[in-house]
């Protein structure tokens, strides 16, 4: 498939006679000179240069097609493959083109681009056709490879000979996206549309076979989809436009689990329990959850008068899905619940939700004064409710102590839960100009909303409540000064703080304090320094949590390109970042008190420098860089990435080019889990 | 559409061919520079969020990421490293965070920043982009994660992915907030302190010596939200 993609692409390029075809204008420059010639009143206008036609340059684009060598991954392959993951081989980098029929009655213009194709973990390809004022139709589709296997996940007491110190929770998905939309009579008052997309994943992994107590990781495949469709109209008229939309969408997921292993896995459990070793001789479980649902949407913005914006925005929407389980298992397993030890079970299980969801926002901009004064009003409703009811049948056959037979035993149980969330906004800002280059900017934000969830299991020296409720309350005061000189200098100044106290988690902004310092300076031209400091600092005093959060980000930056010497250039950045959290617990366990404390004093730095071509026959272009990540505290870890690159032209309308980066990533509390590898890219951009 | 559309009116400057007889979109206040701009590109359904978003606030207006006259990927760049460039231009402290060694793969060019934010604006916090009926666009790609489940893990509709992950790029894997999974868990399971707090829920059986317990969605494995199991167990 590959291949006959890259022989496609390469046909209409062999077509091509690239002496002959001239630099083509941008089509933008193309629209607009016979425009621009005729809202120019000169008296004695120039006779314009024939602009451009479609016929000359019908076909316009670049095709960057190549090969990358990977050396080898030294270390951990599924760590790369989690991180990274590219391949090697033959690759077709990146294709896009327009074509512009001279004279067609359907088509005026096609776009086509592709990047990323050939093994790559990123596929993409989209078509955008049109005929002027008659319809537009856009096309989009990606391959996403989903990949995570990573050994320090998992529990060092599995001892499943087939699954050795692989992640116990690991996927190798690949998921595709599908985007389609017609637009019919583009630029007209009224604009009917239609679209639909579908996201499906497929693809297998490890998870953990959960029987009672005892966890065996076994392999699973994963298989879920969803259908959108949508029908709308837009109605764009001079100061007000309308956009209604009905849709729906339909979603399948289903899971499968297998172990059929030729000896019976332990699982991790690898003790004897009241004299017996459990173990899992072979097992299956299913999933199949189907959903669907419609939702409703109305977009509205207006512009009445020249210093006054609204919009709103409205949804709602109730999706509702039904869920089958089936589990059934052979081995020897026990309930500790009965207790006793049972040799095979069976579970069925059937459950529904519906989960309506009416969302709406409302924003309005009011620019009195000659816009020196901008009053910004904003508000916003977010409801979430979810029910869901499940009915559970269990059969056990328990096992009688040095009997073959068993007794039969069968549980059923109804499960009905409720979650609620519900989050509101409202925000006034002012914003004045206090001068051309000086705006202050000021506001008060106010967040608000209220949550139900259940509790699995109820809170020690509780009542004994089958759910758990929470508050959400923040004030948020903001402010901001924004300064840009004519030319050289440009500074931004955030601030918000807030001393809230409730909100939904322990470790929620709570009372915080959040700041932003963003600059830019550029002395000369070709030459900019841009420094940008950010700070979080949130705290929860509650006497039984105790958190604390805070975490800075420094950054200098430099980029240079000057114009004395073409071809050299300098884009450099450094960052350091530190993370500081403390937060008490109770260990389960031992129901005593703990500290988690988790630090990160981190570098980063980006560098890439383009060196200023020799005056050879075939002048090449050399950029040198790459970038580089240290941590110490908690998880600290080294990542590198350097670079070289080479180009140089061949001929009027290609330019061939290398590359070598280096991939390194270690971590001295996870050795096993670092990789090294080289990679080497070349390849030829060809500009048509 | 003629230059004028953007430029005002042209005929002076036609007299003098001087750069201060014609109004230039990209060295005006930001608020005037949107102002031209949206007399025509008012009517996109990403500017509902519009006066929301921050780059509004923030006074970058329009042509500071679309350049109008240096052809059609300047205007509206499609390729993700183009996107990506664009972005880092400012926000380079976030760009430093995708150096990290787990993070969503941007330095490849395999995504782009807009693929999960909305540059113009978003009613979701951080200028998240939506898709399908209004979630978080996380969910374009992670669609196993969507739900509706019928056993939800909260946060995931309180507080979204960035209550555990660090969607940027984290030192930790699974780009985690924390090093150890069962401090990201414990630090709201966590039975002290729950008030106001959802999440107060100690599993008292668990002992955290042993390394079983210390991966928690090593049992559960349907940590963002479960069709069977209310313990997200299955």
């Amino acid at each position: 498939m590959r291949n006959i993609l890259l022989l496609a692409f390469a046909l209409p390029l062999m077509a091509q006679e690239p002496a002959a075809t001239p630099t083509p204008a941008p089509a933008a420059t193309q629209e607009t000179a016979p425009a621009a010639a005729a809202a120019t009143p000169t008296p004695a206008p120039e006779p314009a240069a024939p602009a451009a036609t479609p016929a000359d340059n019908w076909l316009t684009g670049t095709l960057d097609a190549g090969w990358r060598f990977t050396t080898g991954v030294a270390g951990d392959f599924n760590t790369y493959r989690s991180v990274v993951n590219l391949s090697s081989g033959p690759k077709l980098f990146g294709a896009n083109f327009t074509i512009q029929p001279a004279k067609n009655r359907f088509v005026d213009r096609i776009d086509f681009s592709a990047n990323s194709w050939g093994g790559d973990p990123y596929n993409t390809a989209r078509v955008d056709a049109r005929r002027e004022g008659l319809y537009e139709l856009h096309f989009d589709y990606r391959n996403i490879a989903y990949f995570n296997f990573l050994p320090s996940f998992a529990d060092p007491g599995t001892v499943n000979r087939a699954l050795p110190f692989l992640d116990q929770y690991g996927f190798d998905i690949a998921r595709r996206t599908t985007d389609f939309r017609l637009d019919l009579f583009p630029g007209h008052r009224i604009v009917p549309y239609l679209a639909f997309s579908r996201n499906g994943g497929r693809g297998d992994g490890t998870i953990d076979y959960t029987v009672q107590s005892n966890e065996y990781t076994v392999p699973t495949d994963y298989s879920d989809y969803t259908n959108e469709y949508r029908a709308g109209v837009r109605f764009e008229f001079n100061h007000w436009h309308l956009t209604l939309e009905q849709g729906g969408y339909t979603s399948q997921n289903n899971q499968a689990l297998r172990s059929g292993s030729p000896v019976p896995n332990p699982g991790n459990v690898l003790t004897p329990i009241l004299g017996q070793q459990l173990f899992l001789t072979s097992g299956t479980e299913f999933y199949a959850v189907r959903g669907d649902g419609l939702f409703s949407r109305a977009l509205f913005t207006a512009n009445p008068v020249s210093w006054a914006d609204i919009s709103a925005q409205f949804l709602y929407s109730q999706p509702h899905m039904t869920a089958n389980f089936a589990q059934a298992n052979l081995g020897n397993f026990i309930d500790l619940a009965i207790p006793a030890f049972f040799g095979s079970e069976s579970s069925v299980i059937d459950a529904l939700a519906k989960q309506p969801h009416p969302a709406g926002s409302a924003s309005v901009e009011l620019k009195p004064w000659h816009g020196r004064l901008r009053i910004l009003e904003s508000w916003m409703t977010d409801q979430l409710h979810d029910s869901g009811s499940a009915l559970l049948t269990d059969q056990l056959l328990l096992s009688k102590q040095g009997a073959t037979g068993g007794t039969p035993l069968t549980l059923t149980a109804l499960d009905m839960e409720r979650f609620v969330a519900t989050y509101n906004q409202q925000e006034t800002e002012l914003m004045f100009d206090v001068t051309p280059m000086l705006t202050l900017r000021g506001g008060y934000r106010y967040v608000w909303g209220d949550a139900l969830a259940p509790a699995s299991i109820t809170v020690e020296g509780s009542t004994g409540a089958a759910t758990e409720t929470g508050q959400l309350r923040r004030s948020v005061g903001i402010g901001g000064v924004s300064f840009r000189s004519k030319t050289r200098f440009r500074a931004t100044v955030d601030f918000e703080a807030s001393p809230g106290d409730r909100s939904y988690f322990r470790t929620s902004l709570n009372d915080y304090q959040r700041a932003r310092i963003m600059t830019r300076y550029t002395p000369v031209a070709g030459l900019e320094f841009t420094a940008r400091f950010s700070v979080l600092n949130n705290q929860n005093p509650d006497p039984a949590i105790q958190y604390s959060l805070l975490a800075r980000d420094n950054t200098l930056a430099v980029s240079w390109s000057p114009e004395k010497w073409k071809g050299l250039g300098l884009s450099g950045d450094y960052t350091r970042s530190t993370i500081h959290s403390n937060i008490s617990y109770l260990v389960p366990n031992t129901f005593k008190g703990a500290i988690s404390d988790y630090r990160e004093n981190a570098h980063t730095a980006t560098l890439l420098a383009d060196m200023p071509s020799p005056h050879w026959a075939i002048a090449p272009k050399v950029s040198l860089g790459g970038s580089l990540f240290q941590s110490a505290g908690s998880r600290p870890a080294r990542y590198y990435q350097p670079l070289a690159r080479v180009a140089f032209p061949v001929g009027e309308h290609a330019q061939f080019y290398g590359e070598w980066r280096w991939y390194a990533l270690s971590q001295p509390f996870y050795m096993y889990e670092g990789f090294r590898t080289h990679q080497f890219v070349t390849g030829i951009r060809w500009t048509m | 559409m003629a230059c004028e559309s953007c430029h005002g009116p042209g005929g002076k400057h036609a007299e003098t061919t001087s750069a201060d007889d014609i109004l230039n979109p990209s060295k005006l206040a930001a608020s005037r520079t949107d102002q031209i701009c949206l007399k025509c590109h008012l009517n996109q359904p990403t500017q509902v969020g519009r006066i929301q978003g921050s780059h509004l606030k923030n006074q970058v207006s329009c042509t500071a990421c679309h350049a109008v006259h240096k052809g059609a990927q300047a205007l509206r760049p499609t390729r993700a490293s183009a996107i990506n460039e664009k972005c880092a231009h400012c926000h380079k402290s976030v760009w430093a965070k995708f150096q990290k060694p787990y993070k969503h793969r941007l330095p490849e060019g395999a995504m782009s920043c807009v693929d999960c934010h909305n540059p113009h604006g978003s009613v979701l916090p951080f200028q998240i982009r939506t898709v399908a009926a209004d979630e978080p666009s996380c969910f374009r790609c992670h669609s196993d994660k969507r739900g509706p489940f019928v056993f939800e893990h909260p946060p995931m509709k309180t507080d979204g992915c960035g209550a555990c992950h660090e969607p940027h790029g984290s030192a930790n894997p699974r780009m985690l907030i924390r090093h150890e999974v069962r401090l990201v868990c414990l630090e709201c399971h966590a039975n002290i302190g729950v008030r106001n707090n959802i999440g107060g829920v100690p599993p008292a059986f668990h002992d955290l010596r042993s390394a079983q317990f210390q991966n928690c969605n090593v049992c559960h494995t349907k940590i963002h939200g479960s069709y069977v199991d209310a313990a997200l167990e299955r």
